[in-house]
């Protein structure tokens, strides 16, 4: 390692993307998954279903003496029906298991006492406490699908509780994420500086992914999600209209229909700074191309095939935080110890800003953007 | 985000080599890369994991999250009385759980009787739907061999643990189980409990540690008697991170209390959230005093979830955490004084290498006294010496400090509402005499007090506020007396 580059690794790196990305798909009690660890999914492929109208029932598991009506059924034994509960990366289907928490079932009759008859299958909960054969079962009748919005290799199914899944492209990772897993065609609605208003956005713009530049406000969100857009990618999102988003997508998910998946990843935090020079110039570069939106962690998943990957100065840094954050610049070497705003004293770099003469500027506020070397 | 220790190194050793080119040659320390050889100690410090904490009655499960809170866990409370149990599986099922402690009174209550076997059921299913989780089992729940460790499926991955009563011993080994699975032998909040007791034998003085960390606040107290090895008491408490998970309305008005900076909270908020997604950036200006800010109320946080461990004075107090490296080290004192409004005469230091931590790891006690003997002046930068007393009258003197120095007296008169700095340069001692017109707390009733007070670059603070600390309503008049507070030690950050 040269001497330049000793100094140059004291500035923080940043990746600019990862690969073999571990992303969470969160399930609640109830919800069915459809694929099994192992599974290769696609885009499009419905991953599990949520169920939208949870209720409780209880179920008769086996035919008690003196009930002549209250025998189960085994479910058909779908991808990720047939494990016990919680057995990370393993579920299998087939046979002839005794009930266990997660596991699906299609009871005949759901309660001596109710005459209750019901068709649907649902998750088992628990036993009913002094009746081994009575059963806590949660269901419901209306079911959403939830899509993956990524290539990758199904790691694990815990039924009622995640689904992990090994994304096979890179992954450009964000710092904030709201909605639901998205995925669509990449098109870039404003510069790396812009900021896109409510108006700019039309139906011509249906399902599709949107870099919108800086920052966005929660009236422009909801109006893209209304006109069909996937997914907004962005470098900034203020509290104010994270928490306004947020609260507009729960309304609109707890609504008689089902609304298409729309994410939103904010790439840098909550105050207004441009999308970094590599980053925008990759966007451009993936721009017409499929990319997927993932919430756990905040990321933007694409497949390198066929783009060439930006290229970047090592000496490129960027002011994460802090007085002018998002200027970019060279470093050109350290500074020492120096006094800054409020007589704090810290590490510095010398960076060069456009075309300004080096000024001092504190190591904790500066990134360089770098690609893994894994990744290239 | 990350920088490579092996980059942090070579600066140091670039520097030695430059300083005191004979040491760094004696250390086989003057040629590039020679750093990267070096023998290390390391501990880390992790994100709290997440645990559920489940009993039949709010009654309960309080002392089982009180134990779990005070242990470096965030708790996800579940009680069964009155609870739907459709959220109560979901809860279970939360894939950011690590453990479940589960618990009942020994023997249950009356009120818990009736709910123990849908208790049993409870973490039957969750047990059987995640099989990694640890299990834990206490009171009633936790004897060995019976039925409701019997009702755990036995080929888990995870453990099933028959734990303690949380009242027997003062709850001290639940705690202890609880510290012991939540994280890995290198951690470093455990390494730091051990360093404090250390401390405490090497300086021969009680001492308290604060730590405001990123993800955890710590607070570990440790006495001192002659020929005794010093005991620690310690909590780590996930709420009193410099910025928690689960942010809140309450954690942001906290906060913004504390601010001599008129900002609008929107902007608090973003700026906070900034603060937690790079927290090395933005020290300086606004973003000092936001930091500070932060850091005050999360030391308010430290010192209400860990009323157990107030007793004695201690001699020392030392804060720890990457917040104060990056503020000036008498504003430091301040924020101590502020936010730990405990009557007494007090030194107060900070752990500005963070070494105490990574020390802590050395497993032999007598190895580790002797490396912290041998860093015993440079470990702990003096910050300087407070006088706290309480039980002020508004409005009236209540007495006079003098400070007894080797070559002059300082005499100040004690009039109650404000904070004086006088001036004791570090390594410097002087004696600081009270007397008091009426008996006053300070930690003890006393209308006469002398103690041997050690300098700093704070020197000797004399804080004649309230105890606790009130500040005005109006948000323009705290401002100004935040200012005013705060030009004491800090001239430099007036706006």
């Amino acid at each position: 390692m040269t001497q330049v580059a000793d100094w140059l690794a004291e500035v923080p790196e940043r990746p600019i993307a990862d690969r073999d990305l571990a992303v969470r798909f969160v399930m609640l009690p109830g919800d069915r998954p459809l694929v099994d660890a192992g599974d290769h999914v696609q885009p499009g492929d419905a991953l599990f279903e949520r169920l939208r109208d949870r209720r409780i029932e209880e179920v008769v598991i086996s035919s008690p003496p003196g009930v002549a009506t209250g025998s189960a059924t085994r479910s058909a034994t779908g991808p990720g029906t047939g494990a016990a509960a919680g057995t990370r990366g393993d579920a299998t289907g087939g046979g002839e298991a005794g009930p266990a928490t997660g596991r699906r079932w299609t009871p005949v009759v759901t309660s001596r006492i109710h005459r209750h008859v019901s068709g649907g299958e649902g998750e088992l909960l628990a036993p009913i406490p002094g009746r081994r054969d009575r059963w806590r079962m949660i269901t419901g009748e209306r079911r959403d699908p939830v899509e993956a919005p990524i290539a990758g290799m199904v790691a694990s199914v815990v039924p009622g509780t995640e689904i992990v899944v090994r994304t096979e492209g890179l992954a450009v990772r964000g710092a904030l994420a709201a909605g639901v897993p998205a995925h669509g065609r990449l098109e870039l609605a404003t510069d790396p500086f812009g900021e896109l208003r409510p108006g700019g956005i039309d139906v011509g713009r249906a399902g599709s992914v949107l870099v919108v530049g800086a920052r966005i406000d929660a009236e422009a969100l909801t109006r893209a999600r209304a006109m069909g857009v996937r997914g907004i990618v962005v470098a900034s999102l203020s509290g104010k209209d994270l928490r306004d988003f947020r609260a507009s997508e729960r309304r609109q998910r707890a609504s008689l229909h089902a609304a298409p998946p729309f994410a939103v990843i904010a790439l840098d935090g909550a105050v207004r700074r441009r999308i970094p020079s590599p980053v925008a110039t990759l966007l451009a570069r993936l721009a017409g191309r499929d990319v997927g939106l993932v919430m756990d962690p905040p990321g933007l998943v694409f497949d390198p095939a066929g783009i060439e990957l930006p290229e970047i100065d090592p000496a490129w840094v960027r002011i994460r935080s802090g007085p002018g954050a998002g200027a970019e610049g060279r470093v050109m070497g350290p500074a020492g110890m120096h006094r800054f705003g409020s007589g704090v004293q810290l590490e510095a770099m010398l960076v060069a800003l456009d075309s300004e003469p080096p000024h001092p500027v504190p190591i904790g506020d500066l990134e360089r953007l770098a690609w893994p070397q894994a990744t290239r | 985000m990350e920088v490579r220790p092996e980059a942090l190194l070579e600066r140091l050793r670039r520097r030695l080599s430059v300083v005191d080119p004979e040491l760094a040659a004696a250390l086989r320390l003057d040629v590039h890369g020679a750093a990267e050889a070096m023998p290390r100690i390391t501990c880390t410090t992790s994100v709290p994991p997440e645990i559920a904490v489940i009993a039949a009655t709010h009654r309960a499960l309080m002392p089982l999250s009180a134990a779990a809170r005070e242990t470096g866990w965030r708790v996800v409370p579940v009680t069964l009385e009155g609870a739907q149990i459709a959220t109560v599986a979901a809860t279970l099922a939360n894939p950011r759980l690590s453990a479940v402690l589960a618990g009942a009174g020994d023997p249950p209550g009356a009120d818990e009787r009736p709910l123990m076997a849908e208790l049993a059921m409870q973490i039957g299913a969750a047990a059987d739907r995640r099989p990694d989780l640890t299990m834990v089992l206490t009171g009633s729940l936790a004897e060995p061999g019976g039925r409701y460790e019997a009702a755990l499926p036995q080929d888990r991955v995870g453990a099933t643990i028959v734990g303690p009563s949380p009242g027997a011993a003062d709850g001290g080994p639940l705690r202890r189980l609880l510290d012991s699975i939540r994280s890995g032998d290198d951690d470093g909040r455990r390494a730091l409990a051990v360093a404090t007791a250390t401390l405490a034998d090497v300086l021969r003085r009680p001492v308290e540690v604060v730590e405001v960390g990123q993800s955890s606040g710590m607070r570990a107290v440790a006495d001192h008697a002659p020929g005794v090895r010093s005991e620690v008491e310690a909590a780590i408490v996930a709420d009193a991170a410099l910025l928690p998970r689960g942010f809140t309305d309450g954690h942001l008005d906290a906060i913004a209390g504390w601010l001599p900076v008129p900002l609008d909270r929107l902007r608090i908020r973003d700026r906070l959230r900034e603060l937690a997604l790079a927290p090395w950036g933005d020290a300086t200006g606004e973003g000092a005093a936001l930091r500070l800010a932060a850091a005050r109320a999360a030391l308010q946080r430290l010192g209400a979830a860990t009323h157990r461990l107030d007793g004695r004075p201690p001699g020392v107090t030392v804060a720890v955490g990457g917040v104060w490296s990056v503020v000036p080290a008498p504003v430091t004192a301040l924020a101590l004084a502020d936010a730990l409004r405990r009557p007494g005469i007090r030194a107060l230091g900070v752990d500005h290498a963070r070494l105490l931590a990574p020390l802590g790891t050395i497993a032999d006690p007598d190895e580790r006294r002797q490396v912290m003997t041998d860093l015993r002046d440079e470990l702990v930068a003096p910050l300087g010496s407070v006088v706290m007393p309480a039980g002020l009258r508004p409005g009236r003197s209540a007495g006079r400090l003098v400070l007894h120095r080797a070559t002059s007296d300082t005499s100040v008169d004690l009039v109650p509402g404000g904070i004086e700095r006088i001036e004791l340069a570090p390594g410097e001692r002087a004696i600081a005499e009270l007397e008091l017109r009426d008996a006053l707390d300070l930690g003890f009733r006393t209308r006469r007090a002398a103690a041997e007070i050690a300098g700093g670059v704070a020197g000797l603070l004399v804080d004649l506020r309230d105890v606790p600390l009130r500040l005005p309503e109006r948000p323009e008049r705290r401002r100004d007396v935040l200012i005013a507070w705060e030009q004491v030690v800090w001239p430099a950050a007036a706006p």
